[in-house]
């Protein structure tokens, strides 16, 4: 089985590579939905109060 | 054509004005030149081969400085959003700073082919008349290409980093062709023989300067 | 909606691979003159084929970006990037890996290689310009243009580089593994990997996308949120 270790290391970087992507993605994602719905949250919070600026110090204390 | 002259003029002006800078260049291309003597180390018989790399070399570094300054001149000055606000045409524009990068492009060429021609024995007359041609077209399509990236790169964060980076990849098949030809040429084959690489040559800055002029729009368009 | 397609895709990407690694390994005959490291070309060519593909798309995408000034096209352009920059390097390793014991060397200036390298320094300045730039509406349009002059120029790469090839070649030993598919099944292993690649550039780009669109999202919000602070902070 000539050159096989050449057959073998290139397979195996595909793969590797691949799922280190792959793991990339993975971690970002659960960060951006932390940061998403901690945002989300922010602005359902913020809503009510907007409109009326005069309901502002009501809210504040 | 009054707003591409007049675009035009103002940066030629400012070019000559910064006479300081231009003797740097030119100090700059020699001592380029120098280092690639004693890189390759020219033999007679490799003559032409060595010259026309040089000359990409040198053709290649006049533009990156040429395109980085007239950019961020403009930006430094608030020049650009007035230029980009006014009714100009942003093809013109894009023509006018082209016809300015090639014109100082050239004239830092100039230097550097006198120095080739010495350096590694070329000749005067034949020759310089033979690489005219890729040398032209060679110029014309870096400019196109440096006055379109440098709209974008002077805008960056190490803008001056960014621009070889971008136009340099771009420019391969450009300098591909055009070794070839200045090769050829040197050479002393006729015409006809560089004619497949000037061809590929002139369809680089065919496309370039169309693609600038369409996009040109878009780089300097400010929200 | 979403998640059904990224499913789908994920299952088919897995599927198809497996079935790909056992003809690739078990199934395929040995290739007579090279031996059994002419394998690598079964999953070499593939890459190179979502690498130029997804060229195309962020190409594309740069030219809608720019025509309809929506964010998704530019997301979409991103990530496109990104995975054809993967595959791109990808290529290059492999080939390298093929070349070494077949030529002797990492690296030649065959055409092939040399098209795919100037593809993989072009990924490298989009890269390079959105890593350098802040992530406003601005460098999406430098990127969407970058993009388009980057995609018209590689016919340009290809034709200059053929002939600059054929007129001196480096290596007069053409790959057989490439033209020369003898056997039946070496052409049929082909296609089920270029297959499973097809599936594996969607489904990453899939993935990519939607985590750029969530991060535009993201984006929007923050911008809400900052201008109703800020409108509540002035009283």
């Amino acid at each position: 089985m000539e050159h096989f270790d050449y057959l073998f290391a290139a397979y195996s970087i595909i793969f590797v590579v691949i799922f280190a992507y792959v793991a990339f993605i993975w971690r970002r994602q659960a960060r951006l939905e932390t940061e998403l719905h901690a945002m989300e949250e922010r602005l359902q919070n913020l809503k009510p109060v907007s409109p009326s600026p005069g309901v502002k110090s009501a809210v504040e204390n | 054509m009054g707003a591409f002259a007049a675009v035009l003029r103002k940066d030629l002006r400012l070019e000559i004005r910064s006479g300081r800078s231009t003797i740097a260049l030119f100090a700059l291309s020699l001592l380029i030149m120098v280092v690639l003597v004693f890189a390759l180390n020219p033999q007679p018989i490799d003559r032409a081969r060595d010259a026309a790399a040089a000359l990409w070399v040198a053709l290649v570094f006049a533009g990156m400085l040429g395109a980085t300054r007239s950019m961020i001149a403009e930006n430094e000055n608030g020049c650009m959003s007035a230029l980009t606000l006014s009714p100009i045409d942003p093809a013109a524009l894009y023509g006018a700073k082209l016809a300015a990068a090639f014109a100082f492009m050239a004239i830092v060429e100039i230097a550097a082919v006198g120095l080739i021609t010495l350096f590694f024995n070329l000749d005067f007359g034949a020759d310089l008349a033979r690489l005219a041609p890729s040398l032209m077209f060679g110029t014309l399509g870096f400019a196109a290409l440096a006055t379109l990236l440098a709209a974008i790169s002077s805008r960056t964060r190490a803008g001056d980093l960014l621009l070889p980076i971008l136009a340099i990849p771009l420019f391969i098949p450009a300098i591909i062709a055009g070794v070839k030809a200045s090769e050829a040429a040197l050479s002393g084959f006729p015409l006809a023989a560089a004619s497949q690489w000037l061809g590929i040559l002139a369809a680089f800055d065919v496309l370039f300067i169309t693609l600038g002029a369409l996009l040109f729009e878009h780089v300097i368009r400010e929200d | 909606m979403k998640n059904k397609i990224g499913t789908a895709l994920g299952l088919m990407t897995l599927g198809l691979m497996l079935v790909s690694l056992f003809m690739v390994f078990e199934w395929v005959p040995t290739e007579a003159d090279q031996g059994i490291v002419q394998r690598i070309f079964y999953f070499h060519v593939p890459c190179a084929w979502v690498a130029f593909a997804a060229f195309g798309i962020v190409a594309i995408a740069g030219v809608f970006y720019l025509w309809l000034k929506d964010q998704i096209w530019d997301d979409l352009g991103y990530a496109a990037a990104e995975i054809g920059m993967v595959f791109c390097t990808l290529v290059l390793v492999t080939g390298s890996l093929w070349a070494k014991p077949i030529w002797g060397t990492w690296w030649t200036w065959d055409s092939r290689l040399t098209t795919t390298f100037i593809l993989w320094l072009l990924y490298g300045g989009y890269l390079m310009l959105r890593a350098m730039a802040d992530d406003t509406e601005e460098v999406a349009r430098f990127g969407a243009v970058i993009g388009i002059v980057a995609a018209l120029d590689v016919p340009v790469v290809i034709l200059s580089v053929r002939l600059w090839r054929t007129i001196h070649p480096a290596v007069l030993i053409t790959r057989s593994g490439e033209h020369g598919l003898e056997d039946p099944r070496m052409v049929i292993t082909l296609l089920v990997a270029l297959a499973a690649f097809t599936a594996l550039f969607g489904w990453l780009l899939m993935l990519r996308f939607q985590q750029l669109r969530t991060r535009t999202r993201l984006t929007i919000l923050r911008r809400e949120v900052a201008l109703i602070e800020a409108a509540v902070g002035d009283y």
